[in-house]
């Protein structure tokens, strides 16, 4: 691996732990903070809802006990005048303008007053204009008088222009009924209702039981014409009825609905809804406000804390990587000297057999100098130890060959093998000697085992290794039994050799794979033959791996890259 | 020198084998053992005077036969052969009683002159011990009758 793509990799697993501490650290808190929040303006969305609600009940209560009470008065007064009044003196000009003038005292919301009798003549009146000697019989509001004996009237415009209405009441005289009837300006509480006000939204109106305005709609309802919203008002008798709905041009308003029992009007006052919710957007407004603001701090403390963190643990994984290689380097180093040990030794031994022939032979000739007569015994010596030197010359060639076949680096001669057949072809191999010292080999590699890319020439020579060494731990065994097993996953396929044989001692185990680490006595064994295997697996991107129990049997496990893998590892 | 009873000590037949033949042609009378255990054996059968040990030899191994060796006849000679390229084995036997360590390979006048030398130093250790005993003999004559065999 190079220079730089190590170091993207470190970057890479920086911003890797960076993050999973910053989720770990932000997520808990701001699921809370979100749940505190969202809690908090539902009640307060309740509550401001309750608020609201009662606020316009009130309005309309206060109100329209007010406007009752102002009719109940006009109605009083004019019984008042009936009653004190006979119909002779009544109709007297002077008298009438003496009562007008009284009444106008007492409250001036009465404009006129006129007398009518029986037939629904205009008998009397006094006022800003001329109506007397006019007939009413058939006026809607004379009908009404005449069988209610009160009657008050929706509210009209009239010559003036003003919002006014007329209160009648029936006066019986000695049988005879005559009637009285004063027009009432509702300047009076048209201002009080039109001025109304509710938050910076609110508007309260009075309609008749028709639909028609009383008094002006602020947002739009002119004096005496239909309220397009009068269908979708809610009522219940004396009650006040509060409640959310769109008027005819589609905007949501809460509204609170009462009728007035003198006349059967409506007093509606009505909040725009966002009017109404006002307060509790501009709370959730400060709330995310707070949130967005609070929770950039917040991620902004723990972004540089979670740096920290992460910066220093990747410090410590680099100097762990560097603790690791020194060791790995001490390790070397110390695999270095024990092998030249064992090295020393291997080439020691021949040299010193060398070294004796050698001696011999020098006798030998010192002895044909000084003379000694040259025999047949002699010559077969000579002969004998220059064959010896051969011998051991050829032993030490072999050692030096063995030692560069484990470091060589030979370029392998990548060929498709199916694994069942590979070790079908080296167990055939070594299947009779194994047979002939009693030993069985049970191949049970699967056939369906998937193809691999490799060496066979090089595996050949791991396998068959592996091979005699289980023979030579079982060799001693009554009942030797070598087991070959397959497996694999998506990157390796992995092949074991299993043997129930003497096992190796856990000290022994560490060295196993060390050049010229031995348990055969000298000669047997040279100590390369399972660091030579290694080095062949290794570079076929695999791995080789052993387990043992003593007196129990030893695995050892041969891990091959499948296809496609060998290059990377390369 | 004609009387020195050697013993060499190796895993090495051919070893073994012409270092015998040489060392006999110089008037040496040798015996040779392939592992420690068949040393031991010819140790206790015949007298030897110096012992040619290789160190690292299959089973018993060469510490372990110079230990038994000292144990029981402390006046044999132990020369250790050594194949490591180290002498810290060499040392090892040196501490337990060895006369002298070789490091393979050695060539045979070396070691000829080293048995010599081990020898030399037997003999002189026995002088001693004879001339002690001839000493207290002298001074307690009785007492041979009583301590004899016990040297």
């Amino acid at each position: 691996m190079n220079a730089t793509a190590r170091k993207n990799k470190e970057t890479e697993k920086f911003s890797r732990i960076r993050r999973i501490i910053l989720s770990r650290t932000l997520v808990a808190p701001f699921v809370i903070l979100m749940m505190v929040c969202s809690t908090l303006v539902y009640y307060f969305a309740a509550n401001l809802y309750d608020r609201v609600e009662s606020e316009l009940i009130r309005i309309v209560d206060d109100h329209r006990s007010m406007i009752a009470q102002f009719l109940v008065e006009r109605t009083e007064d004019l019984k008042f005048i009936a009653d004190a009044n006979r119909f002779e003196s009544i109709c007297q000009q002077k008298r009438l303008t003496q009562i007008v003038h009284m009444l106008q005292t007492g409250s001036p919301a009465f404009l006129d007053l006129g007398v009518f009798d029986n037939q629904g003549n205009h008998v009397a009146y006094q006022g800003p204009y001329n109506l007397e000697g006019r007939n009413y019989r058939d006026a809607a509001w004379f009908k009404a008088v005449e069988e209610k004996s009160v009657y008050i009237s929706d509210v009209f415009l009239g010559y003036r222009d003003t919002p006014h209405f007329i209160i009648a009441v029936k006066k019986m005289e000695n049988g005879t009924p005559w009637y009285l009837r004063a027009t009432i300006d509702t300047f009076f509480f048209n201002n009080l209702v039109e001025n109304i006000r509710v938050g910076k939204t609110g508007e309260a109106y009075l309609i008749n039981k028709d639909g028609v305005f009383q008094t002006k709609r602020r947002s739009g309802g002119i004096l005496m014409e239909i309220d397009p919203d009068f269908s979708s008002y809610q009522q219940n008798n004396g009650h006040i009825v509060s409640y959310t709905a769109r008027d005819y041009r589609g905007d949501k308003y809460r509204y609170a609905v009462g009728r007035l029992d003198q006349t059967g009007w409506l007093m509606v006052v009505r909040q725009d809804f966002m009017g109404a919710s006002a307060p509790l957007v501009h709370a959730v407004l400060v709330a995310v406000g707070l949130i967005f603001v609070g929770g950039a701090v917040v991620v902004l403390i723990a972004f540089f804390l979670a740096s920290g963190v992460a910066h220093r643990l990747s410090m410590a994984d680099v100097e762990k990587r560097e603790m690791g290689s020194q060791l790995i380097m001490a390790g070397k180093l110390a695999e270095v000297g024990e092998m030249s040990a064992g090295m020393a030794h291997e080439i020691n031994n021949p040299l010193q057999v060398m070294m004796s022939e050698i001696t011999m032979i020098q006798d030998l000739f010192s002895d044909c100098r000084t003379g000694e007569p040259v025999n047949q015994e002699t010559m077969d010596l000579m002969a004998d130890s220059i064959d010896q030197i051969w011998l051991q010359i050829n032993r030490c060639s072999g050692i030096t060959q063995g030692l560069l076949k484990f470091a060589r680096k030979t370029d392998p001669v990548v060929l498709k093998i199916i694994p069942h057949e590979m070790i079908g072809e080296i167990v055939a191999m070594v299947e009779n000697q194994a047979h002939c010292q009693g030993i069985t080999i049970h191949q049970e590699v699967e056939p369906d085992l998937p193809e691999i890319e490799s060496d066979p020439a090089q595996l050949q020579q791991v396998f068959l290794n592996l091979l005699n060494n289980a023979i030579y731990a079982v060799k001693d065994r009554d009942s030797g039994q070598i087991r070959i097993t397959s497996a694999f996953d998506d990157e390796f396929i992995l092949l074991a050799i299993a043997d129930n044989g003497c096992g190796i001692d856990p000290d022994q185990l560490k060295r196993i794979f060390m050049p010229f680490f031995t348990t055969k006595p000298v000669g047997k064994g040279t100590g390369l033959g399972l660091s030579t295997c290694y080095g062949i697996v290794e570079r076929l991107g695999g791995n080789i791996t052993v387990t043992s129990e003593l007196n129990a049997g030893t695995v050892f496990t041969v891990q091959l890259p499948r296809p496609g893998l060998a290059k990377k590892r390369n | 020198m004609s009387n020195v009873q050697l013993l060499i000590v190796d895993d090495e037949e051919r070893f073994l084998k012409t270092t015998k033949t040489l060392m006999e042609k110089r008037g040496v009378t040798t015996k040779t053992a392939a592992s420690g255990e068949q040393a031991l054996k010819i140790i206790s059968e015949a007298h030897i005077d110096v012992v040619i040990l290789d160190v690292k030899m299959p089973g018993m191994d060469g510490d372990e036969v110079l230990r038994r060796i000292k144990q029981t006849y402390p006046l044999i000679e132990v020369i250790m052969l050594t194949g490591h390229g180290s002498v810290d084995s060499a040392v090892v036997g040196l501490k337990m009683g060895a006369y002298d360590y070789v490091l393979k390979p050695c060539d045979i006048p070396d070691l000829m002159q080293k048995v010599e030398s081990a020898y030399g130093k037997k003999q002189a250790m026995e002088n001693k011990i004879r001339k002690v005993q001839v000493d207290r003999m002298i001074s307690h004559p009785m007492a041979v009758f009583d301590k004899d065999g016990q040297d």
